[in-house]
């Protein structure tokens, strides 16, 4: 019934759905380390989507940056600036 | 309610784009058939029959970021060059400065762990790198792999660890500065050799064309070679692999040697 280009374009839509919720939780977030994991999360899944789209250089520069450079530029940051988001 | 907005907003944007994407906006999905341009990269790539006109590798993304659109890989070098250089620029005089405390990092057992896990991203980057003209990969991506590795020894070891092992800044940035060297010398070789033989070459030239009959190897032993592309991928890997690490050790360096350099002179910031 369902053959296996259904599968990967399926698999894609939950994966771009599942990034939505976690851009929302990034952005919403007062805890700014839990922001920097969920943004993680979020960019693991687009690396899962450009796996499905036939773009594999594009993922393994992708997974490096996102899970490891990035997310230290951001801690470093935090580190800086504070953990917790106040409004003021 | 300004949640309720939001999310609202959110919805309503994933289910036009939806719309938009299954009312046919991007084509046929998937494609039925092959664009004309990305069939004739994927003819003329690695067809030894048409060897006028190939790459020489079997990996059709490297040929074309490297051989076909040469130059505009080149300029994308050029402007991540300049990036880390401004880095280093602002931040220059910390590399003078001898950083006395000495950091015993975390505990044995991270160390432990780290240590393996080290070798395993350093080898991963290492054939991504050089396997980029035979599989998916490149010297960027392998370059990006491979500066995750020194940043964890910085977190996990200690800074202490790599002036030990006189692992220097200015040794990274004369690395660094080589292999950009080379990379471009690699772009124009066989321009310098045909005007030195006295035959015609181009920039970039990897194989022989009709117009000159200069060529990189092809094979080496009985892999294929990719002829320059090889050598932009190695090169690449090593200038972006410690360009990444000195903007690292500059990141990582104490906060009051950073605040301090941040801070200016009598004019402030």
């Amino acid at each position: 019934m369902m053959d296996y280009v259904d599968l990967v374009f399926l698999t894609m839509g939950l994966l771009a759905l599942s990034s939505v919720l976690f851009t929302f939780l990034t952005v919403r977030t007062k805890d700014l380390m839990y922001a920097v994991i969920y943004s993680s999360v979020q960019s693991v899944a687009y690396a899962l989507i450009y796996f499905l789209l036939l773009a594999p250089d594009i993922v393994l520069v992708y997974v490096a940056v996102a899970v490891g450079i990035y997310p230290l530029v951001i801690i470093l940051l935090i580190k800086k600036v504070g953990r917790y988001e106040v409004r003021v | 309610m300004r949640d309720i907005v939001f999310m609202s907003l959110l919805v309503v944007i994933i289910l036009a784009l939806t719309y938009l994407t299954y009312s046919g906006g991007l084509g046929d999905l998937p494609p039925q058939d092959i664009r004309v341009i990305a069939r004739n990269y994927l003819n003329l790539t690695y067809n030894q029959e048409i060897s006028w006109l190939w790459a020489a590798s079997p990996e059709a993304v490297t040929a074309i970021v490297w051989d076909y659109r040469g130059l505009d890989t080149l300029f994308e070098t050029v402007v991540f060059y300049g990036a880390i250089l401004a880095a280093l620029t602002l931040f220059r005089s910390i590399s003078k400065i001898p950083e006395f405390v000495s950091s015993a990092g975390l505990s044995l057992i991270v160390k432990r762990v780290t240590a393996i896990v080290t070798l395993a991203i350093l080898t991963v980057a290492a054939s991504t790198a050089l396997h980029g003209h035979l599989t998916p990969g490149g010297g960027f991506q392998g370059g990006a792999i491979a500066s995750v590795a020194p940043l964890l020894l910085l977190v996990v070891f200690g800074k202490q660890f790599f002036i030990e092992r006189k692992i220097t800044y200015s040794k990274l940035l004369s690395l660094r500065n080589i292999s950009l060297v080379l990379l471009g010398l690699n772009s124009v070789a066989l321009v310098i050799l045909g005007f030195l033989i006295g035959v015609g070459g181009f920039v970039f030239q990897n194989q022989a064309k009709a117009v000159s009959v200069l060529s990189y190897p092809s094979y080496l032993l009985d892999v294929p070679l990719g002829g320059s592309l090889f050598f932009f991928n190695l090169f690449e890997f090593l200038a972006v692999a410690s360009g990444f690490t000195l903007v690292f050790t500059i990141l990582l360096s104490r906060d009051d040697t950073l605040r301090k350099e941040l801070e200016g002179e009598e004019l402030g910031y």
